[in-house]
């Protein structure tokens, strides 16, 4: 009997410890950025730790988006997207729109888009389920996030300083440029972690 | 561009119409408060954009996504517009984001400083290009230039068709009030706003909520959490998760539906505090004594009581048995002490956990270990178990030799156990009495909130240590005998009544399939249960004792783990509400529980009445069913106007959690009355209902 009480006891403190493990992670700005594995447009399967010892940076996408639209439409995007690639940065851009919502299609579709606007990532990551998305803390597409060659999250955040989806308005500092040039140099990330903002990330 | 106009002819009180833009999903128009001009004299204007159904635009924080919309205007020299004042914006959720803004229609309020040097005759001609976001699920880019011409008159300004309009838009600017006192600290990754009420403030205050104004201040989405203290309230925010640096002063707008002066005052507060160390903000209102002796002598009062609730009585059956065994042997205070000991460690553990999980910001309230399927599996399979055992189909240990009377070995730990059973059953019962002690202690510090904890399980403890400690009360006791097995076989059927009622708050929760995963686990604890009684007694052989109590501890693990596997994966399939929710029932058509319909009740004078309730909470349901039978309380609800709503909380629901910590409540049942007055504060009702309650407060309501 008095067993029981035990294990009536240590019962009750299990389900409370797991009720405490439900909290939900962001990526911080300073600690190592959460890992995962997805697969592209291509069928290919990408895991972050794959690119261990290079920069590597995560896009989240949604071209219906009018604040991605206005990133593509004045090429803002993909020179950031060229310039990267000619110094080794791995890009990726990700999609978590869930089946059904806007900005979900079929890879092929994703890969016609892709070659329509120029668009030059590593790689398109299909996040349809939402789970890099939610573990990342994405909120608005764009959503921008920096990864050091040792794994570390070195931005979070806006992609510019112009929330608008005016294509008039020329941003005065593009932050994802700005902290990777920084980084590049050696130097510290001034402006590492921005609200970000866009359209809601369609989970 | 045209700025300036100079007409030589007849002047028009009335203004020139402004002709609207429209976006795919918005209509934008600058209007203004007066129809003409005086020279040198400030007026407002506003540039209201009216969204289609569904679709909302953003405040100058739009919180996760989106963005402000924004004006640029394009006057000469000479004319002065204000940046753009905004009214409080709503919390537009969807999950897991929030942002915030605004549906229907939007008044975005700035104002004009008319030049010294205009002269009558003139027109004054405004303009400016208007650039907003519009968003459904979807967000489309809205802009266009919007224009507006007023005459010129020396005399004073004539109000517009759209001067009540403004007028009202201007009751929801933010307001700066100094006899609310609000300071500010971040703990724990909490951001905790504290309000002091003036002292002439009666009123309640009711829900609130912070819009903060800076970026990465806290996350929309998160439940803002209000506790209520005796001189106002905290409100506890989570903080930003990405953890950007906190700012020295925070900015923003707190928003009571209730008016921060009384009933249908100023609903906006603004919030502009410095920062401070968080322990001299929280100790600020130490507990007040008198508060806490109060709920203290309730706690104990409504642990007394505890004991006749439906909840309590078959383990109290047990209880009482266990007396009668243990009532001859002497010593007994040992067992009543056993059985205090065991009531106040599980109250203890249970107030513990709550409080834990409401430091890290979970929205929990007393009898949420009931919300889980799995708790809900292990405490059927353990009652359906002693009630086996209490049929006879297999004895545990020392229980043949006890009951004859030669002995209470293992009975010290048994009392400690029925303590451990009667408060894991008990906790769906919220007292009378014991509601608002609960409510109270959760809003205290630590030490305070376990004194009243600990008050309640004494009191709930303490029939039993009276009987125990005082050997001439068990003169009164019946003695032993044949009929104590009769007895204890009859108590079984209590039991497996308290099993089925489980099941089907279980199946309420978790689904059909997870009941049904669950009785087929009882099938195999039953199976391993006679396996054990017919061959691990004392009596068989030992190969064949061991194998018997090897096959039944495996059966009862193998049992346990599959149904907890089977309940995990249904409850994960069904996340939607209960069925209680939402359904007709004694009659009466109920309404799910949502804080931004009863806000649109409240705010239209609409009688409301709230059922907080659960299917796992016993006197809900026996209250329901005694008080909505009654033709007379129907009549009278639907006399009254009133709209019902119910708060379902058999599982786990954050916003309903919330609304109860409004009212100081951390458990079901309540039930809240409003009437037809609106901003006029709710009538609760007691936790026991009878239709005479009911029709009496409705009465005296109108």
């Amino acid at each position: 009997m008095k067993r029981k009480a035990f294990v009536m006891a240590a019962l009750s403190l299990a389900l409370v410890a797991a009720n405490v493990s439900t909290v939900q992670a962001d990526a911080l700005v300073g600690q190592s950025a959460p890992s995962f594995t997805a697969t592209d447009t291509n069928g290919k399967s990408h895991a972050l730790a794959d690119f261990k010892g290079k920069y590597v940076v995560l896009e989240w996408t949604n071209y219906d988006c009018p604040f991605v639209v206005k990133q593509y439409s004045t090429q803002a995007m993909q020179e950031m997207q060229k310039m990267a690639a000619g110094k080794g940065v791995v890009w990726l851009s990700v999609n978590s729109s869930a089946a059904g919502k806007q900005g979900n299609y079929p890879a092929e579709k994703w890969n016609t888009l892709a070659k329509e606007k120029g668009a030059a990532p590593k790689a398109i990551l299909l996040d349809g389920d939402g789970k890099i998305g939610q573990l990342y803390g994405a909120k608005t597409t764009p959503h921008m996030y920096i990864i050091n060659p040792e794994g570390k999250l070195i931005y979070n955040g806006a992609i510019d300083d112009k929330p608008t989806t005016d294509a008039a308005t020329k941003p005065q500092t593009n932050y994802v440029a700005a902290a990777l040039t920084e980084a590049m140099a050696g130097k510290p990330v001034t402006v590492a972690t921005t609200r970000p903002y866009g359209c809601s990330v369609k989970y | 561009m045209i700025f300036w106009l100079a007409v030589g002819f007849t002047v028009l009180t009335a203004p020139v119409a402004a002709i609207p833009v429209r976006s795919a999903h918005t209509e934008a128009e600058l209007i203004s408060e007066v129809s003409s001009v005086q020279p040198g004299r400030p007026f407002w204007v506003a540039l209201r954009l009216k969204m289609d159904p569904e679709w909302h635009t953003y405040w100058l924080n739009p919180g996760d996504s989106g963005t402000a919309t924004t004006l640029q205007w394009q006057q000469p020299a000479g004319v002065q517009a204000s940046p753009i004042r905004w009214p409080y914006p709503q919390r537009i959720s969807a999950p897991p984001l929030a942002s915030y803004g605004y549906e229907g229609t939007v008044y975005l309020l700035s104002e004009i400083q008319a030049p010294a040097d205009l002269k009558p005759g003139q027109k004054l001609a405004l303009r400016a290009k208007a650039e907003w976001l519009e968003c459904k699920v979807e967000c489309l880019p809205g802009a266009g230039t919007v224009a507006l011409e007023l005459p010129v008159q020396a005399e004073a300004a004539v109000p517009s068709a759209h001067a009540d309009a403004i007028a009202s838009a201007r009751g929801r600017l933010p307001v700066t009030v100094a006899d609310w006192k609000l300071r500010a600290a971040v703990q724990q990754g909490q951001l905790i706003l504290r309000a002091t009420r003036p002292e002439w403030f009666a009123g309640e205050i009711g829900p609130v909520i912070f819009f903060p104004e800076q970026d990465l201040l806290i996350e929309p989405a998160a439940p803002q959490v209000l506790e209520a203290r005796p001189d106002g309230f905290l409100l506890k925010l989570k903080r930003s998760a990405v953890g950007a640096a906190i700012p020295e002063r925070i900015a923003g707008v707190l928003v009571a539906p209730a008016g921060w002066r009384g009933a249908g005052s100023e609903q906006a507060l603004s919030a502009r505090v410095a920062l401070e160390p968080a322990a001299a903000v929280l100790s600020a209102g130490a507990p007040d004594l008198a508060g806490l002796l109060v709920a203290v002598a309730f706690a104990f009062l409504g642990g007394i009581i505890l004991n006749l609730m439906p909840c309590v009585l078959p383990v109290l059956s047990i209880k009482v048995l266990g007396f009668v065994q243990e009532a001859r042997t002497g010593h007994s205070w040992r067992y009543g002490l056993a059985f205090t000991a065991g009531v106040l460690a599980s109250f203890w553990l249970l107030a513990g956990g709550l409080l834990l999980l409401r430091a890290g910001g979970e929205q929990l309230g007393w009898g949420f270990q009931l919300q889980s399927p799995p708790f809900l599996v292990i405490l059927c399979a353990v009652l359906f178990l002693f009630g086996l055992n209490l049929f006879g189909i297999f004895e545990v240990g020392t229980a043949l030799t006890r009951l004859g009377g030669a002995g209470p070995t293992g009975g010290l730990g048994g009392s400690f156990f029925s303590g451990v059973l009667a408060t894991t059953v008990a906790t769906p019962c919220t007292a009378p009495f014991m509601g608002s002690a609960l409510g109270y202690a959760l809003t205290q510090p630590t030490w305070a909130a376990l004194l009243v904890f600990t008050a309640l399980g004494l009191g709930m403890a303490s029939p039993y240590l009276l009987l125990s400690l005082s050997p001439a009360l068990l003169r009164f006791v019946p003695k032993p005998g044949a009929w104590m097995e009769t007895f204890k076989q009859a108590m079984g059927f209590l039991l497996m009544g308290t099993v089925v009622w489980l099941g089907w708050v279980l199946g309420l929760q978790a689904g059909v399939g997870a009941l049904a995963a669950l009785l087929a686990a009882l099938v195999v604890l039953g199976a391993a249960a006679w396996a054990l009684g017919k061959w691990g007694h004392m009596a068989a052989p030992a190969p064949t004792r061991l194998t018997a109590r090897v096959l039944a501890a495996l059966g009862i693990v193998g049992a346990l783990g599959m149904a907890l596997v089977g309940v995990e994966q249904q409850s994960a399939a069904s996340s939607g509400p209960t069925q209680a929710t939402a359904t007709p029932s004694e009659g009466i058509r109920w309404e799910a529980f949502s804080p931004q319909r009863l806000a649109a009740l409240r705010a239209a004078g609409t009688p409301v009445f709230i059922d907080f309730t659960a299917a796992w909470c016993l006197s809900c349901q026996v209250n329901e069913r005694v008080a909505f039978s009654s033709p007379q309380v129907r009549e009278a609800f639907a006399r009254g106007g009133f709209v019902m709503i119910k708060a379902d909380w058999t599982k786990r629901d954050a916003t309903i959690a919330q609304a109860l910590a409004q009212f100081g409540r951390s458990g079901v049942p309540l039930y809240v009355l409003y009437g037809p007055t609106a901003g006029a504060p709710p009538r609760i009702l007691p936790e026991v209902l009878t239709p005479d309650i009911i029709v009496k407060a409705l009465q005296e309501l109108s």
